[in-house]
């Protein structure tokens, strides 16, 4: 056990250090929020002692003459100064509480704002593999959730904790100060609380968590279901789905159940030590105030600071679980940030590079998990103007020689040049400027057709977007809908799959690239559009290198050179006439093909 | 007089209790209290629990108001200088018994009450699932995925918040709020009077606030999920961003989203931030009042001291019902419209219904003939006009055309999960609207065009809840071309696929999904694509598998790919919604012109 603690503590002071350049620049923020909370103390706490002044110097005198009352130094000497001075107190309590509050969140949320945009950016400057290796689900919620709960620990629990407890503390200073004999008595209550609300925060956190977890259930067995309906009925399978749904369901309720009996436990035991304390300090008080060591008004007023002690507890614990989570967050937030970036490898003299006029692999070796060769002894060059096709089954290693061009990945041995010179010596970014990749999917951002295809350092104006669109066949735009200005939503709706994917290669035509590769670019199509995209691909291809996979020869047959791949090596390399006459691979793949 | 002006001021508080009733049933909506016949049902079955509970909590109610009235007499004796030990002793052992006493009891109401409204929200959360998946493919065609996820989600929530926590309030407000106010009255009417002027504005402003933090909440909850949307959608087209460069403006982008959402919720927190201190202010006045009138009276020997202490005690006590009052209005206010959407939804009926007296489905099928039938979505919109066509038994049919031209919706015709807006569709000479569509489609196998995988495991994904031995699901899979996709699989067929699991390339959900449809041994099979994501030669391979399982099976093939639908009996083009051809694969070639187009684009000739 306390093994376990130690090592989250020394974790935590990990965290802390990694957090801390995000945090610094809104410390000064927390500092004054900090100060404010004890502002707001003090005038929660001077509250009560105030109606206690007011009972003891004016109302109750007992058997003094002199009517007036000491509050910090300042004496009231009549009832109705008292109590402007009471408003006075209320109104500022008021106000302070407030702006504390609202600074503290707005504090809280530029410190969340700050640090989601940081994150967001280190992590698209993260490389491929990275995104290859995680999901990409796990990878959003990093941004999103995590980044959430670390809000919930700026606003609600660092200052809140801090707050509770102090506000604890000072109470039993007020309440020793009454009367130390029986604050003593209070204080045998202490260890009570401190392990009770310990062990409940712990049976607490674990149904909590599985609450969540079973909701999370839910609801993707709920979307499941809704997206998966045609499958569901069709299948007849409906009452399968219906059962295994309120199993789950079930199991939540189990949860629930728990959570609701561990908190039936706790809430009414912290209400009892309310009631315990309240007795004995009622009778030890009373003895003290018979015996005149005390002031009734001192004793209601002890009475009234003990309520206020209690009522931090429960929210304590409920904070301490807020605070687990976050600093679970925080820890995977920074598992990211450590992460090395893609560019950082290239430190070193990169060359400047303006066009890309010569593309070679002379024997790449390339494995993902350096044990299970992907590709092997790979070796072509390709010219300016000239095209290569790369066809071969699924595994057999096509699009890792796309990973590979881009720099998405690095090979294990063998060299890549560009225009002769080593693709590591020259600048990324210099080569993704002169390239432009068109993928099975077509991938398209939420937002205007016209924020899709531009590249962001040179955007395109109206004559030559349009003229863009043009070239990639992208007519229909202006026919059915809003020209470059349509918005699009995820996923690209409204447009078709063979729409989306002309919209791709007139986002390639807008970067004026000088290396093209398309990645099955066609093979969500039908016939009929895909004759549109093939006029805009050759149409692209012109003057430019070119790269194409496929799995459909009919694709690639008019490329230049022709790499027949298979696990991994290149079986046969030719142009299409050559392959032909071969009559190798190739030559039996066509006659498949052709019925 | 005092005591009038007292009485009236009750009978606002209750009115402004009550008041949510009147607005919610009658204002809001014209379907008068149609969400609560959903929960009726509920209360009724659990009458025995709810009403124990409520009595337990009433009892805790009664019980907390004594401990002041103790303390009171405890401080009186103490002022009036007389304190007899014993009594001192029976009077703390008094409270102690209380306190024993409400613990037990609120544990027990707590279990009860909580209990209930948990099972309320299981069974409204079973009622939909069943409900949905019932419902008909025109009813998610209207509806939006999202809103009935709210519906699951955050309504059933509200419901379970207003049906539990609100009764609980409710009870507590009422009777607890009424009895503190009844023993404040009975003690200094006028007082009391004075010490609520703060009141109606505390409950304004719980209620004010607690709706305005709700709808900012909604509106950040709106912002925050379209962040989320972005950086997911940035995550997935991270190799394209990287290619484009695009990398500045995906960030400003989210940078611009995460703003939009932090502005958001910054409001909402001016919100949040005012409750509370509003709410201590207000407070703070009432207890003003209390000690500088009840001071005087005091002095002036109308009040005793006691009397005074119990005063600002019970004041303590009068805070959270008073609060509940707004907070509870605002969450039965939630709670009720939330019950009106699920009710709404819950009362949704599929077109598609079963005739009174379904003919039973024959047990061959013979022939399904489409006649001058056509379909429209929207009512003006046609996608299908005209179609006549003639599908015999055990034959085979290709279906193929342009995008866009209704050949989804054809198969989704014979399904029955649309109906024609014209014409009719016979299945042996009987009209598919006079059969159960349940018993329809468990005639007939389909794969639909877009693959749709269950995070589950292959087997379930292929199996879905149905039997077949291991033999031969091994004969589909081997058709289906996946042995070794499974067998690359770290735990073959139970390995997890989808969301949390394998991530499978297009081609390869295609074939799961086709193997879905292969499972059972149906007389009609429609396949909608099933081979567009694979190579020529495993498209080939898997076509021909299904070819040979299904041989004295119906079998309609939809497909781009002219070479997957040569071996086909009949096949017929799809052109704007009509049939422009019809034929063997040698008699389209020389017909169509679509058709011919297309084989020479697919097709290359030899040199």
């Amino acid at each position: 056990m306390t093994r376990e603690e130690k090592e989250i503590r020394l974790a935590d002071l990990v965290l802390a250090k990694a957090m801390w350049p995000y945090i610094r620049p809104y410390a000064w923020m927390l500092a004054v929020s900090t100060l404010l909370v004890f502002a707001g103390i003090f005038f929660e706490l001077s509250i009560p002692l105030l109606i206690q002044k007011g009972l003891d110097g004016f109302i109750l005198q007992s058997g003094q003459n002199s009517k007036d009352a000491l509050f910090l130094g300042l004496h009231m000497e009549d009832f109705r100064s008292f109590g402007l001075f009471f408003c006075l107190m209320i109104l500022a309590a008021f106000v302070i509480d407030f702006g504390q509050t609202l600074f503290l969140e707005y504090s809280g949320q530029k410190i969340i704002l700050n640090l989601r945009w940081k994150l967001f950016s280190h992590m698209t400057g993260l490389p491929v593999a990275y995104y290859d290796k995680n999901a990409s689900g796990r990878l959003v919620a990093r941004v999103a959730g995590d980044i959430e709960n670390m809000n919930e620990m700026f606003t609600s629990v660092l200052v809140f904790i801090f707050k509770d407890l102090v506000l604890m503390a000072a109470i039993f200073v007020m309440l020793a100060r009454l009367n130390a004999g029986l604050a003593f008595y209070l204080f045998g209550l202490v260890p009570v609380i401190l392990m009770s609300v310990t062990g409940f925060s712990r049976h607490v956190r674990s149904a909590f968590r599985t609450i969540r977890q079973k909701i999370g259930e839910i609801n993707h067995s709920f979307s499941e279901g809704i997206s998966g309906i045609r499958a569901i009925q069709t299948t007849g399978s409906a009452a399968t789905f219906i059962k295994r749904f309120r199993d789950l369901n079930a199991t939540h309720y189990d949860a629930a159940m728990r959570q609701i009996k561990t908190f039936a436990v706790f809430m009414p035991f912290i209400g009892l030590l309310g009631i315990i304390s309240t007795a004995v300090i009622l009778w030890a008080g009373g003895l003290k105030v018979t015996a005149h060591e005390m002031t009734i008004g001192e004793l209601v007023a002890f009475l009234t600071y003990m309520k206020l002690f209690f009522r931090p507890l429960r929210e304590l614990s409920e904070k301490f679980n807020l605070l687990q989570n976050a600093l679970a967050s925080a820890e995977r937030i920074t598992t990211v940030l450590e992460q090395k970036k893609d560019r950082q490898r290239l430190t070193r003299k990169r060359v400047r590079m303006d066009a890309i006029h010569h593309l070679a692999f002379d024997h790449v070796h390339f494995s993902y998990d350096t044990e299970t060769p992907v590709l092997k002894d790979i070796c072509f060059s390709l010219e300016k103007g000239s095209s290569i096709g790369i066809v071969g089954q699924t595994g057999s290693g096509k699009t890792s020689i796309i990973n590979l061009v881009t720099g998405f990945y690095r090979p294990d041995a063998g060299l890549i040049r560009i225009n002769g010179q080593l693709q590591e010596s020259i600048n990324t970014m210099d080569i993704r400027r002169k390239t432009a990749l068109v993928m099975q999917d077509p991938i398209l951002f939420s937002g205007t057709v016209k924020d899709n295809i531009c590249p962001p350092e040179n955007p395109l104006d109206g004559p030559d977007l349009k003229k863009v669109l043009e070239q990639a066949n992208c007519g229909f735009l202006y026919d059915k809908f809003n020209g470059p200005e349509t918005m699009l939503k995820e996923g690209g709706r409204p447009l078709s799959a063979g729409e989306k994917q002309l919209i791709c290669i007139a986002r390639a035509f807008a970067c004026n690239p000088d290396l093209i590769i398309f990645d099955e670019a066609t093979s969500y199509m039908d016939s009929g559009s895909e004759q549109a995209v093939h006029e805009a691909m050759n149409r692209l291809m012109k003057g430019r290198l070119s790269i194409i996979i496929a799995h459909r020869l009919s694709t690639i047959r008019h490329c230049d050179r022709i790499l027949l791949l298979r696990n991994g090596r290149i079986r046969e390399q030719g142009s299409h006439p050559e392959l032909v006459r071969a009559k190798g691979e190739y030559y039996h793949l066509l006659e498949k093909e052709t019925l | 007089m005092d005591r009038n002006s007292i009485e009236n001021h009750r009978k606002i508080t209750y009115a402004s209790v009550m008041n949510f009733q009147v607005q919610t049933d009658a204002v809001k909506d014209g379907r008068k209290g149609g969400g609560l016949k959903l929960i009726l049902p509920f209360f009724r079955r659990y009458k025995a629990q709810i009403l124990l509970g409520m009595v337990c909590m009433i009892i805790v109610d009664g019980t907390q108001l004594i401990v002041p009235q103790v303390i009171r007499s405890v401080v009186d004796t103490l002022d009036a200088g007389s304190l007899d030990r014993a009594v001192l002793i029976r009077q703390c052992v008094f409270i102690l018994g209380l306190g024993v006493l409400m613990a037990v009891l609120r544990y027990a109401w707590r279990i009860l009450l909580m209990g209930s409204a948990r099972n309320l929200e299981k069974g409204i959360r079973d009622q939909l699932y069943t409900h949905i998946m019932a419902l008909d493919p025109a009813f998610f065609d209207r509806v939006n995925t999202g809103d009935i996820m709210a519906h699951a989600t955050s309504d059933i929530n509200h419901v379970r918040m207003a049906f539990g926590f609100g009764i609980i309030v409710l009870v507590d407000t009422v009777l607890l709020g009424g009895a503190i106010l009844a023993i404040m009255i009975w003690t200094h009417p006028k007082l009391t009077a004075l010490a609520l002027i703060p009141m109606p504005a505390l409950i304004f402003f719980t209620r004010f606030l607690g709706k305005k933090m709700h709808d900012f909440h909604t509106t950040a909850q709106e912002s925050f999920s379209v962040l989320t949307e972005m950086i997911r959608e940035s995550f997935f087209g991270i190799r394209i961003i990287k290619v484009f460069n695009f990398e500045s403006l995906v960030t400003n982008r989210v940078g611009h989203a995460a703003t939009d959402y932090f502005r958001k919720n910054l409001k909402r927190a001016v919100a949040t931030s005012l409750l509370r201190p509003l709410l201590g202010f207000f407070f703070n006045i009432s207890s003003l009042i209390i000690l500088f009138y009840g001071g005087i009276l005091v002095m002036r020997n109308t009040l005793s001291p006691g009397e005074l202490v119990a005063f600002l005690q019970y004041l303590g006590l009068l805070a959270w019902p008073i609060i509940a009052i707004g907070w509870m209005t605002n969450l039965f206010q939630r709670g009720m419209s939330s019950l009106r959407r699920i009710n709404a939804l819950l009362q949704s009926r599929p077109r598609i219904t079963c005739p009174e007296n379904p003919v039973t489905m024959p047990r061959q099928i013979r022939q399904i003939r489409f006649s001058h039938t056509g379909f429209s979505y929207d009512g003006h919109t046609p996608i299908l006009s005209d179609i006549c066509l003639d599908i015999p038994g055990g034959s085979r049919v290709g279906i193929t055309g342009p995008p866009g031209t209704g050949k989804t919706t054809l198969a989704c015709l014979m399904m029955r999960l649309y109906d024609p807006t014209q014409g009719k569709i016979r299945v042996n000479g009987i009209p598919t609207t006079d059969m159960d569509p349940k018993a329809l489609q468990s005639c007939i196998a389909f794969m639909p065009q877009e693959p749709f995988l269950f995070s589950a495991t292959i087997r379930e994904n292929m199996l879905m809840g149905r039997n077949m031995p291991d033999t031969e699901l091994e004969k589909v899979i081997r058709i289906c071309d996946l042995s070794d996709t499974i067998k690359a699989m770290p735990r073959g067929l139970e390995a997890l696929v989808g969301e949390r699991g394998v991530t499978l390339s297009g081609g390869q959900k295609q074939r799961l999904v086709l193997a879905r449809a292969l499972v059972e041994d149906k007389p009609v099979l429609i396949l909608d694509d099933p081979v567009s994501q694979l190579d020529t030669q495993t498209a080939q391979r898997v076509i021909d598998g299904i070819h040979r399982r299904t041989k004295d099976r119906t079998c309609v093939l939809i497909s781009h790919r002219l070479s997957a639908l040569a071996a086909c009996d009949t096949i017929y083009v799809l052109e704007n919604g009509r049939i422009s051809a019809g034929g063997s694969h040698a008699h389209l070639l020389e017909t169509s012109r679509y058709y011919r187009h297309a084989f020479d684009v697919q097709q290359f000739e030899e040199t």
